[in-house]
């Protein structure tokens, strides 16, 4: 018996060892490029999501490219787990990195832990509330998105009954959620709004059978809140001929018949805001420690329409330029969420 | 959407009737959906990648059966490290297989077949009879299960070795051979029901998309008490929990949606509670059996 406990133990370690590996394969090397700025982004997804991942590797390639000389990037998939963040986080900084990205709110803990060991490096968490002097947070306006998904839906559907699926009900999420019925109801009154959250962000199957329900139901336009179950809302838009809003990331790719329009985030203008500030000697003693994707800079905007152009009737289009408009300049008068 | 729960479930029936306990269906569910996906994307065919889900859970789950009737080695620890070796495997090998892709490749998955007369039933009809391949096969398979445990010479042999592997083995069975077969068996299952989700319900392949799954099929066989047919009313039970809570979402009853979340694993905790008191585990479970020791 015990040679057998050991022989277990020994493939125990083998098998912790190869998953690891798995997860970290860009884990941090020595650096062939010294004196550049090393920035690293740890990523809880995979970089070819077609969501938040995706959005955030892209947003960074495109800063990584216009700032070659002087930054250099790592990037690291799938730290999904609390229990792997803070150990990856900390490989980091003491291999040190002067910057690094944590995108998502799980990250949040571990980061505040790691910055306190670590005062010289600085951190950026995507998605949070907690600050220090050497952190930083940046997050999606998702208010403004929410209120233009609920513009397009409100005006678009044809059953005046809309539904949105969400993954879990964070402050993000959940600002976007009520912005979205708070203009669908604007723009039309009579319209009525079934929501729902999976409480996680993977499991597409539940958020693919949530939808259905949805559209079987009466629902015509379903806006869903990103992330891997937006997935599964898509696949239940394509399955039952109805239509979806993305979120994140451009999603026509997936359903050109369903995914009528959507959000999209793009994140280089905050990265490079921060990376600025950083390289200025303006991180550590600012008192504004948000960076915010909005309208205004950029950072959200709407999927063009693509084949269903023609669907869309002008007045809809009009409404929309309006209200980026003033979104852009701050004049659109909504209630401000907060849970 | 009880099918992936079944599926694994059935499986996970024959590997506890033989006195082995496999908490790695998780990975092997992984694994049996990645098969799945693979084999159709390459072949264009959904059946294909059926056998290939199925020869993926089986191969997989060799590891279990070397671990645990072989080495003797303790079946939890053993269990969970296939369940992490699987979610970190699957995900790894499609990485390698399809690269990063700008656009997730996908397929068409297997289409709903409406029985003609009985799907037009109301209520019923829908719920019972308007369903793809995968779904029919999966009824077919618990009655096909529950016959083999029940009437077939395999079947007595399998609860034999469960209940008392030294007396099986003093009439000449084979202890470690049924053993075997029993966890490939349940790796067989849990792969088919792996292909229900990447090929069956969703298009593609996504990292972790068992999302639990195997862990409730383990506790499905407990509240089934090994048998097939209780496991279909408790995979449905969970089932209609889930759907039941995803209704009442969207509707807007004014209960906290986390709460709602959480509904379908209170439930499945209430009725073990209630149900394990009359569980009799078989009598040799997760002991395992050396023809050395007396």
């Amino acid at each position: 018996m015990k040679k057998s406990i050991w022989v277990l133990i020994a493939l125990v370690i083998m098998m912790g060892a190869l998953t690891v590996g798995c997860g970290q394969d860009n884990a941090p090397t020595g650096s062939e490029n010294e004196g550049k700025f090393k920035v690293a982004l740890l990523l809880p997804g995979k970089i070819d999501d077609v969501s938040f991942n995706q959005a955030m590797y892209e947003g960074m390639k495109a800063v990584e490219e216009e700032m070659a000389d002087e930054i250099e990037v790592k990037y690291v998939e799938e730290v999904y787990e609390v229990a792997d963040i803070e150990p990856a986080l900390r490989d980091f900084a003491s291999e040190d990195y002067d910057l690094i990205f944590g995108h998502g709110f799980q990250f949040m803990e571990p980061i505040i832990k790691v910055a306190t060991e670590f005062p010289d490096v600085k951190f950026a968490l995507g998605t949070g509330y907690k600050t220090l002097p050497n952190t930083c947070v940046y997050d999606i306006n998702l208010q403004e998105g929410g209120y233009l998904m609920g513009t397009i839906a409100g005006m678009m559907t044809e059953t005046n009954k809309l539904g949105v699926v969400g993954g879990a009900d964070v402050a993000e999420i959940y600002r976007g959620h009520e912005a979205y019925k708070y203009a669908a109801k604007q723009v039309n009154p009579d319209v009525k709004i079934q929501e729902l959250y999976t409480g996680d962000w993977r499991d597409v199957a539940k958020a693919k059978e949530g939808a259905i329900s949805m559209y079987d139901s009466g629902v015509d336009i379903i806006w869903h809140s990103g992330d891997g179950i937006g997935l599964g809302v898509v696949d239940a838009g394509k399955e039952k001929g109805k239509t979806v809003l993305g979120n994140v990331a451009d999603q026509n790719v997936l359903a050109p018949d369903a995914v009528l329009s959507g959000v999209v985030y793009n994140f280089s203008p905050v990265i490079k805001n921060i990376i600025d500030d950083v390289l200025d000697d303006n991180f550590t003693n600012r008192e504004e420690k948000f960076y915010w994707l909005t309208v205004a800079n950029e950072g959200i905007d709407v999927a063009p329409f693509y084949e269903q152009d023609d669907q869309v009737p002008q007045e809809v289009k009009d409404k929309l330029t309006e209200v980026k408009k003033d979104l852009a300049d701050g004049n659109v008068e909504m209630p401000h969420f907060e849970k | 959407m009880s099918v992936p729960i079944l599926l694994p479930a059935i499986g996970e029936i024959f590997t506890q009737r033989s006195g082995i306990l496999n908490l790695g269906l998780e990975g092997v569910i992984l694994m049996g959906a990645l098969g799945g996906f693979v084999g159709t994307y390459y072949s264009g065919s959904l059946w294909v990648g059926v056998m290939l889900a199925v020869a993926f859970g089986m191969l997989f789950s060799v590891i279990m059966a070397v671990l645990s009737v072989t080495i003797r080695a303790n079946q939890v620890i053993a269990g969970l490290a296939l369940t992490i070796l699987g979610a970190g495997l699957s995900t790894f090998l499609f990485r390698i297989i399809f690269g990063i892709k700008k656009l997730p490749p996908s397929i068409e998955p297997f289409q709903a077949i409406k029985i003609p007369v009985l799907s037009e039933i109301p209520i019923l009809g829908p719920v019972l009879f308007q369903h793809n391949i995968l779904v029919y096969l999966t009824f077919v398979l618990v009655i096909v299960s529950a016959i083999v445990l029940e009437k077939t010479t395999f079947g007595l042999k399998v609860r034999a070795v469960g209940e008392h592997p030294q007396a099986a083995d003093s009439k000449g069975i084979n202890v470690y051979l049924i053993r075997y077969i029993c966890v490939i068996i349940g790796g067989a299952f849990a792969g088919l029901g792996g292909a229900f989700l990447s090929i069956g319900y969703m298009n593609t392949f996504l990292d972790q998309m068992s999302a639990g799954r195997g862990f409730i099929a383990v506790a499905v066989v407990i509240f089934a008490r090994w048998n097939p047919y209780r496991a279909l009313g408790g995979a449905f039970v969970f089932g209609l929990a889930s759907a039941l809570q995803l209704r009442l979402q969207a509707v807007g009853v004014p209960i906290p949606h986390q709460f709602l979340l959480a509904l379908p694993y209170i439930l499945t905790i209430l009725v073990l509670i209630s149900v394990s008191k009359k569980a009799e585990f078989p009598k040799a479970f997760t002991l395992p059996y050396n023809r050395g020791e007396r």
